[in-house]
């Protein structure tokens, strides 16, 4: 695998996503369907690993890149992560004007939906993989709705989500 | 901020470096925690400096934390505090991704972890339908409700059942959204 291929293509799904977890749709496109690089249990795995850890969600990229190609691959995944950062600069020498242009804000509006969009379709594969029993799909049910609608630490969620498969499978 | 000497670099990327390496929660917390050292405790940056750079990070592609850093960096230190910001925001929690990705290695086959990792994988689809809920969250206004959750759905049909890249999808939905203008009242904050 080359490493530098992957770091485009990392680097692509950052550039195209406006918050740490949306580009999760590009990433899985491009590493699980086309190259199979990774397999869905690995992103999933991943996601569950960048959220475990402390700083922006976004960090799942890493261990993507990590999962992937070992080392090489991580760091690969931290230039794609750490790279998109650099335009906030001139975007901020020129925010008040551009902010104000409500052309701008609507197509904005509409990327971010169209974010929301892609996020929630990749729910799909990456529940079918979760789900191997009743107990996956309460505690995705329960998952949702305590980050949705809490202000619960999502390592917490984590930590509760295993505990109970651990319980369930001691009992 | 202009009557304020610089703040010192070193002082700077241990703010930073603390706010990356122990801040749990995503983009959220950690801002929030840099709000408080920065303007509150410290006075370092204005509200209205704080404003423009988590604004202007929201709308910059990637991870709109380390964007928001390198912003707040940038106000502080210009190109020396950009870089320095960025790396000890962003430096520390990737370091810990790579242990535990190591450690997911190892022990991931035993029957034990392989019961928690189930549950923390279905806790990951939790994670990610409420971050998609979260994103859109804000824009949903009762005058912008229709035209984003319309995206949304179009978004989630043409990705998850036709078979449209992302990139399709994002240029797609920008056109719409050039097209579609409405009302931008309402918007997030």
């Amino acid at each position: 695998m080359n490493v530098v291929i992957l770091n485009l293509l990392l680097l692509k799904a950052t550039i195209t996503s406006f918050s740490g977890l949306s580009s999760l749709p590009m990433v899985r496109h491009d590493l699980v369907v086309d190259r199979q690089w990774l397999n869905d249990r690995q992103l999933n795995a991943a996601v569950v690993v960048g959220q475990s850890s402390p700083g922006p969600f976004g960090l799942y990229i890493v261990a993507v890149g990590y999962f992937a190609a070992g080392l090489p691959g991580a760091l690969a995944g931290w230039l794609a992560l750490v790279t998109p950062a650099a335009l906030v600069i001139p975007l901020l020498r020129y925010a008040a004007r551009r902010a104000a242009d409500p052309r701008i804000k609507c197509v904005l509006q509409a990327v971010i939906a169209a974010s929301a969009g892609l996020t929630l379709s990749i729910c799909v594969p990456l529940a079918r993989d979760a789900i191997t029993g009743p107990l996956p799909a309460v505690l995705i049910i329960v998952s949702t709705l305590l980050l949705a609608l809490t202000r619960v630490e999502t390592l917490l969620v984590i930590l509760f989500a295993a505990a109970v498969s651990m319980l369930a499978l001691l009992r | 901020m202009e009557n304020q000497p610089l703040p010192k670099l070193r002082t700077l990327t241990g703010i930073f470096f603390r706010a990356g390496s122990l801040t749990f929660g995503g983009g959220n917390a950690t801002t929030a925690a840099l709000q408080r050292e920065l303007v509150s405790t410290r006075g370092w940056l204005t509200d209205t400096d704080f404003a423009l750079c988590y604004a202007v990070s929201r709308i910059t592609p990637g991870t709109n934390l380390l964007a928001f850093c390198t912003a707040a960096g940038w106000r502080l230190r210009r190109g020396l505090g950009a870089l320095a910001a960025l790396l000890a925001s962003s430096v520390p929690g990737a370091a810990i991704v790579v242990l535990l990705a190591r450690g997911y290695e190892a022990w991931h086959t035993n029957p034990l972890v392989l019961t928690a990792l189930h549950g923390a994988l279905a806790a990951a689809v939790g994670i990610v339908l409420a971050s998609s809920w979260l994103l859109l969250h804000p824009y949903l206004a009762a005058t912008t409700w229709v035209r984003m959750s319309v995206i949304t759905g179009m978004s989630f049909v043409l990705a998850g059942f036709l078979g449209f890249s992302p990139i399709q999808v994002l240029g797609l939905a920008a056109l719409t959204g050039c097209i579609w203008r409405g009302t931008t009242r309402g918007t997030a904050r």
